[in-house]
């Protein structure tokens, strides 16, 4: 606890829609200071759980208690949290400078502050010379940047972002994404940042919440989300191009498919004798012109994407199965037959009933 | 092509224009004959020898200032009254949620289909009872409520997203800034447009301020018309059309200064 940020914790928290359950026994802790990105599909529930933490949605069971406290002292005393809408929700009858001293003004902070605070702020985000435009005036990304501005002058403990960059143009993405990560790094709020956008999330967040269907798939470092996804839906949202998935039969050390052996598994040593699911990241995947040992298998190239940086291959296994893989560099052409090999310490493999990682229950 | 679809659009539209602005041109045009001149010919458009005599007769028969003052006095004070009540109203429905709101906003939408002649006796006796009569207060006070305002300014207070009173609720910005600072410069046009169609409606009322205004000195400008019409005195044709003529003065200059609103609110009601 400090004066800048605070922890949110939200225990047990459900929420009812008339009769559709959205969150369901929700948990989630977030530290002082940290930068928490909830990820998700659209309705997953990620927008209706950052409304709770605002106080703008009652909650049906459960509490949201900030900086241990239940939130019904906190929220709303108009300084504790900030939000930044998806659509801004600037005041289009007031000036970028009006919208950003309007809260200011109407709870008495002096005007010397005021004006302290605002023209760092207009400085920082390259507001200046905006400053008496009316927000019909302003093209998308200045809008945003206002709305920032706005959250910003609050000096809140918690900053509350909903999808605040999915209105702007691409080229200009990238640049709000790195203001909103030093705007992180000097203030220190406790961030809570909503998305459905993985790579955004990826960027941004110390930690990464993944929901769906009302309920948090995970929650952990960016890096342990890609690596190591507890299950596989975790693992299809997040990476492009998507994971592979092959379906695979376990007997006696080795993952075959269709009578091949295509993994030797030395990290786990007994597994049970049945139908699983083989994740490989398009990355991980091994691409060769020759076989190189007797995991190899025989693919046929159906498609070649030169993204410059990488090669994207799509290939095509006995007929049945696409693969995608990422090369940085390799000779071929449409319908030559490569071979690709798959690696134990990269691949991760699924239960096929629960979909979940199976290394996650024994590790 | 466009153009000549526009071209072949101008006809009709010209001559609609010119069926509105006839009787109105007759109007004027009479205002300025003597009643002889009048009576020969009503129809046509420009006066053999325009007088003015209608106009100094009014004036000495009527004390016009009176009878404007009482008009505006009474038109002012219902608009303001429909406008506050309307966006208090609106604002409630836009802003909380409650019980049953829907069956509410149904209920006040529904007495637009009331027809006045159903609470003509019962809205006379309560003014009666209220020792009103022949007062301009007792014509205002049962029209202080209206449903079209509330109806009119809800549909444009939804064009609010509702997430600009989720920042609000947020900020911790009290109900009375929220509607002044925010909600009313928002919805200025359509305050405007409206107002200015209460007040020419109020101004042209007729049927109920009769019921109410017994006393001269309290009528408005569209009773003291029905005296020149009527048997009292026989009817002035020409004087009617001058006081007619002196009627529409002031919802023509409202209209004049406020067109820009009123144009504006009909082809998009303000937000965006």
């Amino acid at each position: 606890m400090s004066d800048n940020n605070a922890t949110i914790e939200l225990k047990e928290i459900t929420k009812d829609f008339k009769n559709t359950k959205v969150i369901d026994q929700l948990n989630l802790k977030v530290a002082a200071g940290e930068f928490l990105v909830l990820l998700g599909p659209s309705g997953c529930g990620k927008s209706t759980t950052l409304r709770m933490i605002a106080g703008l949605e009652s909650v049906s069971n459960g509490e949201v208690l900030i900086d241990g406290d239940d939130l019904k002292k906190k929220a709303n005393d108009g300084h504790t949290i900030a939000m930044v809408f998806q659509d801004y929700a600037l005041y289009p009858n007031m000036t970028v400078y009006q919208n950003l001293e309007y809260a200011l003004k109407v709870h008495k902070v002096a005007k010397d502050e005021r004006q302290k605070r605002l023209e760092s702020i207009l400085e920082t985000l390259n507001l200046s010379d905006y400053r008496d435009r009316l927000p019909s005036e302003l093209s998308g990304g200045q809008k945003q940047r206002v709305a920032l501005g706005r959250g910003m002058a609050k000096k809140s403990k918690i900053f509350l972002l909903d999808e605040p960059l999915s209105n702007i143009d691409v080229q200009l993405r990238e640049k709000a994404r790195d203001e909103i990560q030093s705007l992180h790094d000097r203030n220190k709020q406790t961030i809570v940042y909503v998305t459905h956008d993985q790579l955004e999330a990826m960027a941004l967040g110390d930690r990464i919440a993944v929901m769906n269907d009302g309920i948090i798939q995970m929650v952990d470092t960016p890096e342990n989300i890609y690596k190591n996804p507890t299950n596989l839906f975790v693992a299809k949202f997040i990476g492009t191009p998507q994971i592979n998935v092959l379906p695979v039969w376990y007997q006696d050390g080795y993952l075959t498919m269709d009578e091949t052996k295509l993994v030797k598994l030395d990290r786990i040593n007994s597994i049970d004798p049945k139908d699983y699911l083989l994740g490989v990241r398009p990355e991980h995947i091994k691409v060769s012109k020759n076989s190189e040992s007797e995991f190899s298998v025989p693919t046929k190239v159906t498609k070649i994407v030169d993204y410059g940086r990488y090669i994207q291959l799509t290939l095509d296994l006995n007929g049945q199965h696409v693969i995608k893989a990422v090369t940085k560099d390799i000779d071929c052409k449409i319908d030559d037959t490569v071979f690709i090999r798959i690696d134990e310490r990269t691949s991760i493999i699924f239960d096929k009933d629960s979909q979940k990682n199976i290394y996650w229950d024994r590790v | 092509m466009n153009r000549k679809k526009n071209a072949l659009w101008h006809l009709p539209l010209m001559i609609i224009g010119i069926i509105a602005l006839l009787p109105v041109v007759f109007m004027i045009s009479n205002s300025f004959k003597t009643l002889q001149e009048s009576y020969q010919s009503i129809l046509s458009l420009i006066p053999n020898k325009p007088t003015t005599i209608n106009y100094t007769t009014l004036n000495h028969q009527v004390n016009l200032a009176r009878l404007a003052w009482n008009t505006f006095f009474m038109a002012t004070l219902v608009t303001l009254g429909k406008l506050f009540t309307g966006l208090l109203a609106a604002y409630a429905f836009r802003y909380y949620q409650f019980k049953h709101k829907n069956l509410i906003y149904l209920l006040f939408v529904a007495t637009i289909f009331v027809p006045f002649t159903i609470v003509m006796i019962p809205n006379y006796l309560v003014i009666a009872k209220l020792n009103l009569l022949n007062s301009v207060i007792g014509v205002a006070l049962p029209q202080l409520c209206d449903a079209t305002g509330i109806m009119i300014f809800l549909k444009t207070m939804e064009k609010i997203p509702g997430s600009l009173f989720d920042s609000l609720k947020i900020d911790d910005i009290p109900n009375r800034r929220i509607f002044f600072n925010i909600v009313l410069p928002i919805l200025k046009p359509s305050i405007i447009s409206v107002g200015a169609m209460f007040f020419i409606n109020s101004w042209n009322e007729y049927v109920w301020p009769t019921l109410i205004l017994k006393d001269k000195s309290s009528f408005t400008l569209p009773l003291a018309l029905q005296n020149y019409i009527s048997s009292e005195g026989g009817t002035n044709f020409p004087l009617a059309m001058a006081l007619s003529s002196i009627m529409i003065v002031v919802p023509l200059i409202i209209y004049l200064i406020f067109q820009r609103y009123i144009l504006n609110s009909i082809s998009n009601s303000g937000l965006k």
